[in-house]
């Protein structure tokens, strides 16, 4: 990549050259010559015109070449870009999978931007499309934005009070958000020196979190003797820099996990995927369309496409003995040792018989077909 | 895993540099004919002058004022240039900075590091803008554009020009595409483009229904005989609207009257459009959306009881739906997802299963322990057991 933008940058001294060294100014210096040379003498007349003739024809020579260099350079260069960014991206798409879904592709659009919290671009583009956002959705982003920015001002009192009012949902999904952040309260307290205020948030607050977080609790009263060199105690990781950060993750995610929705936006997820899948599908589609298959009309793709672990949403099992997928007919099942196969496989295993005792692939442990369990994922 | 293949990537990119560069070419290559021309009238001037003075029917100050003519030309010609400079500079510039772009990617070495999801957010961002020009979204593209800080990695420029044509065939005037056709004339005849003649036979057409047959005939004579070499049957289909009126039930007629071919008019400059200035004939945004979809597609996306609702096509009501006619993904290797946590379930954390069949990671259910006594509950059955019931999975 960066040869190429070298040989680019040449190009550019090129034009840049020609850009100072003016055609137009050239030729109108040589004219402009000219004429004060036969205002000065006008008896040179002819002879200055001559010699005005000849500089013009060498001036344009000169532009010409200069000109047709770059010109030559630029079309080289395209013709480079050609080579080099190779992908055919147009032999993946099925041109037909989205018609007549416009609307629905807009306003997954429409309600990305509100997601991200840009709410102006949002509502202008809602205004452009002619669709309408739901008030409720807009509302509630609008909301969780400013507690964000109140958190990343180190302002915990409207995550806290939102925590309070939603501890019962959080509470369901197992979610320790409220106590995070009313740890992190007490630890501003503390780092800000005020330690009898530390204390007292610690009395009226921690209480309900009694059970469930003694450990921490008891580490967070403990950190009070080492308030003066935290960073060397034991306890330093209780002020590592990235709590706010997590802490703003952390709600986030609980926010909108409470009013169903997914932490990332579903949009920038699929985009994501969708550009790493990209260069597989490509050469997928052009090994189709060379055996004149369409790769749209499959049920399935026929290449694996990997995916990074935070785009991993569903348990997929595939048997180690077939290479199949699991699916409702043929479950996976476990074997007495822990080992998971599929139940096809399981059946040829023991000739279905399922009184016979066979011997696990991965494994020396024998067992029988009827102590094998279904498992779920 | 986790590496990034730039090479593959940035194959993706084509038209991203490829159409500032062709713009700064053409750009230049409009001042470049210019100059040229220039200088040919400029040697005949001079010649004729010094032909002139030579034959004693121009004085020196009648050639002083003649050569004061040659440079107010060429300056005038300057100024002139002064908005193709502009353009060139600009493009020039953008290419510059696009290429940059591309250089940082490389310098990225993971798909989980922070500097991947910012270039992956602002790569959103550039289909997004795209998306919405192609459609006619002007504002919100540039509003986009601007608070992104990405104005030279987009090009809404090159739209401004095309949505006056477009605007034009809606109003159902063919003038300004007329024009534009001609200003595009070798690169439109390279791509064997054929909007011209669907231009001439429309305002043909246009002329019939008013049944302005005079006009209508004069105006086939002039330009729609030139086509008769490659489109005669066009021709002498079209000819016959001279005998049936507007109203005709007559089909083939009927179709030629009817006003959804100013529609047809519409796509077929936006796709000659985009093949003149290297820009994909499809949304970016729906190549890699298939892609996408395509791949998180699992059988259980659509049955209620294993939605994930992190998982985009889990979604019915947005891409689920767009996902419907799509493949699903395939895969040889297994990978399973803890219910309770979303974290995946390997030799780190590894999968377990309750005496009831069902498997969740070791680390969620060591954190449901510590947290209630020892007990842990199966979210989807209910169902009670002790930590010390449960037993190691092994999946390969």
């Amino acid at each position: 990549m960066e040869s190429f933008i070298k040989d680019y940058d040449k190009i550019i001294k090129k034009q840049r050259t020609l850009e100072t060294n003016d055609p137009l100014d050239r030729l109108i210096a040589v004219v402009n010559e000219a004429k004060e040379k036969i205002r000065a003498d006008p008896s040179s007349v002819t002879s200055t015109l001559a010699v005005l003739g000849k500089s013009i024809k060498t001036v344009s020579n000169g532009i010409s070449e200069e000109q047709k260099e770059i010109q030559s350079s630029l079309s080289k260069y395209s013709k480079a870009i050609d080579k080099k960014f190779t992908a055919d991206m147009m032999a993946a798409i099925n041109p037909h999978a989205f018609d007549n879904k416009e609307n629905i592709l807009r306003s997954t659009i429409a309600m990305h931007f509100i997601r991200q919290g840009n709410f102006e671009i949002g509502d202008t583009f809602a205004k452009e499309t002619g669709l309408t956002v739901p008030d409720s959705m807009r509302h509630q982003f609008m909301e969780m934005f400013d507690i964000v920015a109140a958190l990343k001002e180190d302002n915990l009192e409207p995550a806290l009070q939102w925590a309070t009012r939603h501890r019962s949902g959080l509470e369901k999904r197992s979610s320790t958000l409220e106590f995070k952040l009313h740890r992190q309260r007490y630890l501003q307290l503390l780092m800000g020196r005020q330690v009898q205020e530390a204390i007292a948030y610690a009395r009226k607050n921690f209480a309900y979190f009694g059970n469930r977080h003694t450990q921490e609790i008891f580490r967070l009263m403990c950190s009070i003797i080492y308030m003066d060199h935290i960073k060397t105690s034991p306890y330093a990781d209780l002020i590592a820099p990235n709590t706010n950060a997590d802490i703003q993750h952390m709600f986030t995610r609980d926010f909108c996990s409470l009013i169903g929705l997914s932490c990332d936006s579903p949009l920038y997820v699929s985009v994501t995927v969708g550009t790493q899948a990209m260069p597989t599908m490509i050469k997928m589609a052009s090994i189709m369309k060379a055996k004149k298959t369409e790769w749209s009309q499959q049920q399935e793709l026929p290449v694996e496409i990997n995916l990074t672990d935070d785009t991993k949403f569903h348990s997929v099992f595939a048997c180690p003995v077939s290479k199949e997928q699991a699916t409702e007919e043929n479950p996976p099942m476990m074997m007495g040792c822990g080992h998971v196969i599929c139940k096809e496989s399981l059946q040829k295993l023991c000739r279905g018989s399922s009184n016979l005792r066979f011997k696990c692939p991965y494994c020396p442990q024998e067992s029988m077909a009827s102590q094998a369990k279904n498992v779920y994922f | 895993m986790n590496k990034i293949n730039h090479e593959q990537l940035l194959s993706l990119e084509h038209p991203f540099v490829k159409i500032p560069v062709e713009k700064f070419r053409s750009s230049l290559r409009v001042s470049q004919k210019h100059i040229e021309k220039e200088i040919a009238t400029l040697t005949s001037t001079v010649s004729e002058i010094s032909k002139k003075s030579i034959q004693g029917n121009m004085d020196p100050k009648q050639v002083e004022v003649a050569l004061e003519a040659i440079v107010t030309r060429l300056s005038t010609l300057k100024r002139k240039l002064k908005d193709t400079r502009a353009e060139e500079s600009l493009y020039s510039q953008r290419t510059k900075v696009r290429l940059q772009h591309l250089q940082e990617f490389t310098t990225i070495p993971t798909l989980d590091s922070d500097d991947f999801a910012r270039w992956s957010r602002v790569r959103l961002n550039r289909i997004l803008i795209d998306y919405m020009l192609r459609d006619g979204f002007r504002e919100t593209a540039t509003l986009l554009a601007k608070s992104e800080h990405i104005e030279d990695l987009v090009d809404i420029e090159l739209f401004v020009q095309s949505a006056k044509v477009e605007q034009a065939l809606m109003r159902q005037s063919c003038a300004e595409c007329l024009q534009w056709c001609k200003e595009n004339n070798s690169s439109l005849k390279k791509i064997k483009s054929t909007l011209e003649f669907s231009l001439r036979e429309q305002e043909f057409i246009e002329l019939a229904r008013e049944r302005r047959s005079q006009e209508a005939i004069a105006y086939a004579k002039k330009h729609l005989t030139p086509w008769k070499d490659t489109h005669l049957k066009e021709i002498s289909h079209v000819m016959g609207l001279l005998a049936f009126p507007p109203e005709t039930k007559c089909h083939p007629y009927k179709r030629l009257y009817d006003k959804s071919r100013w529609n047809d008019l519409i796509t077929q400059f936006r796709s000659n459009n985009f093949a003149l200035q290297f820009f994909t004939p499809e949304p970016l945004l729906n190549v890699t959306l298939q892609a996408g979809l395509s791949a998180l597609k699992t059988p259980m996306c659509y049955q209620a009881d294993h939605r994930n609702i992190n998982c985009p096509v889990c979604d019915p009501n947005t891409l689920g739906a767009l996902a419907t006619d799509l493949p699903l993904s395939h895969h040889f290797n297994s990978s399973i997802v803890c219910r309770i946590s979303g974290q995946i379930m390997n030799e780190d954390n590894l999968p377990m299963a309750l005496p009831n069949g069902y498997v969740y990671s070791y680390n969620a259910l060591a954190e449901m322990a510590s947290l209630n006594n020892g007990k842990i509950t199966c979210p989807r059955t209910g169902a009670i057991y002790d930590i010390t019931q449960i037993k190691k999975v092994f999946i390969s």
